[in-house]
């Protein structure tokens, strides 16, 4: 296996030596909390600084809370002292620890993806945490907290320089340029927060609402509004944290990847390198419908599944967006959509609705039916198991990937690359057997997106279990290598030049590097 | 063995070991019995007086329904024994199970991260072990219990090499 560099270069680097302060100002606070407070209050009642009745014990007290705040800052220093860091030959390590010493080390083209994040005061004081994920669905597998802004930056660009095959010179090591990037998309705030007030929490809660209403007007009690308190803070709580992450989206294409860049107080940019999108979904709650929103989440291997709003936030691709917006990004997920009018197919897919008759007459035919764009549905005979749902729920495999669409008033469009998919399995219950349907459940890394083709016809069910296991066969074996940049870097500057101009990702007319990563056959590392 | 609706044309399933059916029935037995027993305990209690909530026929309905539904389980265990399949082709795996709710799974070789071969006490004693298969998707809940110990090294060796030899990336 070639690395990118053979030359030791980078040596050993710390982060910034005010980390561990803004990283623990809590615990910092916490002391000055438990022994100020007191003599603060007392100081608000204008009494003597110190509790005379403590008399001979203040120097113990004193000494203790010295001692503890010397312990943490000490920890603190000594952290920061053994908290070293390297990028080179192909890999990033670092050493953590003076008693329990840890050294970890991640090879750079096995990234999934990077970010930097800035919480609120880290960005105060101009610092940035950088986080490495690869692929173990579990917590970052490095994280470099923190480094000044423009240092995380730099270290990102070298490190996606050198994870995408960019061989550097020897003395360019520190000076690998930050690719440039276009901005695809931004969503404005005012369709944000519209977006939160139409979300599904609102319904719930205009439903919680009226039952708690309606309770108290039946039983004429009027405590049961205190016990609303609590809901509504964690309600607010709950749009602040949405409003917060999802303030200021913006989408950027580069040549190292998807940029996403949000957030209010905490920000946080994201670069998703080519090809590293498991899966993707597009969903639209019932009330979205009337201004078109749609949200997109998609699964990557490093982010994994948290139930957390830091992971949730991550795994979103667009917190709402319009038809033109979704289809942008589809176009920089997938840039070989692998049909002649991926519009057409990805608008079926978000809105499509099979006509009541026409939905596959006979149980074995096989030919897609033309008027339904092409997806196929669940079979007329049952309709009885998915009443709403069965001239929506369908599937259609392009050449590079598989839509699944379902749901009839939350409508969901869910795409695999086939060189994505791990395993399926075919599932069928007594009920489904009776119906003569099946479902096909694709397996991806943990995250939100769960792909499954609900009742197809048994039939169909099957000729596509195994179609797709051969269709993801022939895209494993022409799946490009990890280093995705090795053939395009000579073209980056033509992207560079396509972004000044401004010129938009059209969809069919992909931006250049990810053209390149998904056709050219390259290495022969993964030959089967 | 006939091929049920939903396994895909002309795959020859291999079977598992029928002894593999006394693993199932130990388990059944550790499971079911017991859980009938407490649950026979306020029947006993009350029969003899010592408890006076439970009605008496809320204390029999409770333990004879467990009863049968743990019955009915002993009864459909060698079926679904013999319902467990696997099949070996060119570039993936094959594992099919289940009457009622059936379940058919391909995996394929180049996808798996690594095969686990695990035996529990039961098995030991009877010679067979469990096959656990892991991709990178926590989804792919592969595994393909009663295997002869053999012929679950031989398949470990081999979809190991095969995996290797195809292994892609993410």
């Amino acid at each position: 296996m070639s690395l990118p560099d053979k030359k030791v270069d980078g040596g050993w680097n710390r982060v910034h030596p005010a980390s561990p302060f803004v990283r623990g100002w809590v615990a910092l606070a916490a002391v000055g909390f438990f022994f100020g407070r007191d003599a603060f209050e007392r100081m608000l009642q204008g009494r003597d600084f110190l509790d005379p009745n403590l008399n001979g014990r203040v120097p113990w007290l004193l000494a203790g809370g010295a001692v503890v705040l010397l312990l943490t800052v000490g920890g603190f220093i000594l952290s920061w002292y053994f908290t070293r860091y390297q990028v080179a030959e192909g890999y990033v390590r670092v050493n953590t620890g003076f008693l329990f010493k840890q050294q970890r080390q991640a090879r750079l083209d096995r990234v999934q993806a990077i970010d930097i994040v800035q919480p609120l005061l880290a960005r105060i004081f101009g610092l940035a945490e950088l986080k490495f994920e690869v692929a173990d669905a579990g917590e970052s597998a490095v994280r470099l907290a923190y480094l000044p802004l423009d240092q995380a930056k730099q270290l990102r660009a070298t490190i996606l320089a050198r994870a995408a095959g960019v061989v550097s010179g020897p003395e360019a090591t520190e000076e690998v340029p930050e690719a440039p990037e276009h901005v695809v998309l931004s969503v404005p705030p005012g369709r944000l927060i519209g977006s939160l007030l139409l979300s599904e929490q609102t319904i719930g809660i205009l439903v919680g609402a009226a039952v708690v209403v309606a309770v108290s007007v039946f039983t004429q009690n009027q405590t049961l509004f205190l016990a609303l308190i609590p809901g509504i803070l964690g309600i607010g709580a709950a749009y602040w944290t949405s409003f917060n992450k999802g303030y200021n989206f913006t989408a950027a294409i580069s040549p190292d990847g998807i940029r996403l860049r949000y957030g209010l107080l905490d920000t946080q940019a994201q670069t998703l390198p080519p090809g590293r999108i498991q899966a993707l979904m597009v969903t639209q709650p019932p009330l979205w419908r009337i201004f078109g929103w749609y949200r997109m989440h998609v699964n990557v291997a490093g982010y994994g599944v948290s139930a957390s709003t830091e992971g949730a936030a991550r795994t979103m691709l667009l917190p709402v967006g319009l038809k033109p917006d979704v289809m942008r990004m589809m176009s920089l997920v997938l840039p070989d959509p692998g049909v002649e009018d991926p519009e057409r197919v990805f608008t079926a897919g978000l809105e499509g609705l099979a006509p009541v008759g026409s939905s596959n007459p006979a149980p074995d035919e096989q030919v897609p039916d033309v008027q339904t764009d092409g997806f196929t549905t669940t079979p007329r005979r049952a309709r009885l198991l998915a009443p709403l749902g069965w001239r929506r729920n369908g599937f259609r495999a392009t050449r590079t990937a598989l839509l699944i669409r379902s749901g009839r008033w939350w409508r969901a469009l869910v795409m695999v690359p086939h060189q994505r998919t791990q395993s399926m399995a075919l599932h069928q219950g007594p009920w489904a057997r009776r119906f003569g349907v099946a479902d096909l459940v694709l397996h991806t890394t943990a995250g939100p997106v769960s792909p499954r083709v609900f009742q197809a016809g048994v039939s169909q069910a099957v000729e596509l279990f195994d179609q797709q296991a051969a269709r993801a066969r022939e895209a494993r074996k022409r799946q490009t290598s990890e280093q995705w940049l090795a053939q395009v870097a000579p073209q980056a500057p033509e992207v560079a030049a396509a972004a000044e101009l401004g010129k938009p990702a059209e969809l069919g007319k992909p931006v250049q590097p990810e053209q390149h990563q998904t056709s050219t056959h390259q290495e022969d590392r993964h030959d089967g | 063995m006939h091929t049920e609706a939903i396994d895909p044309p002309g795959v020859q399933w291999l079977r598992v070991s029928p002894k593999y059916v006394t693993v199932r029935l130990v388990e059944w037995a550790i499971g079911n019995v017991l859980m009938v027993a407490v649950l026979s305990l306020p029947l006993i209690f009350v029969l003899l007086g010592w408890w006076r909530w439970p009605p008496l026929w809320l204390a029999i309905t409770v333990p004879a329904v467990m009863l049968v539904l743990a019955l009915w389980r002993l009864v459909l265990i060698p079926r679904q024994v013999r319902a467990i399949g696997y099949a070996e082709r060119d570039d993936d795996l094959l594992i099919r199970r289940g009457i009622f709710f059936q379940r058919t799974m391909v995996v394929p070789y180049g996808r798996m991260q690594y095969v686990d071969v695990a035996v529990g006490p039961v098995e030991r004693g009877l010679g067979l072990c469990t096959l656990k298969l892991h991709t990178a998707s926590a989804g792919t809940n592969a595994h393909l219990p009663g295997l002869p110990a053999e012929e679950g090294a031989r398949l470990r060796e081999q979809l190991s090499a095969r995996g290797e030899a195809r292994l892609a990336g993410l």
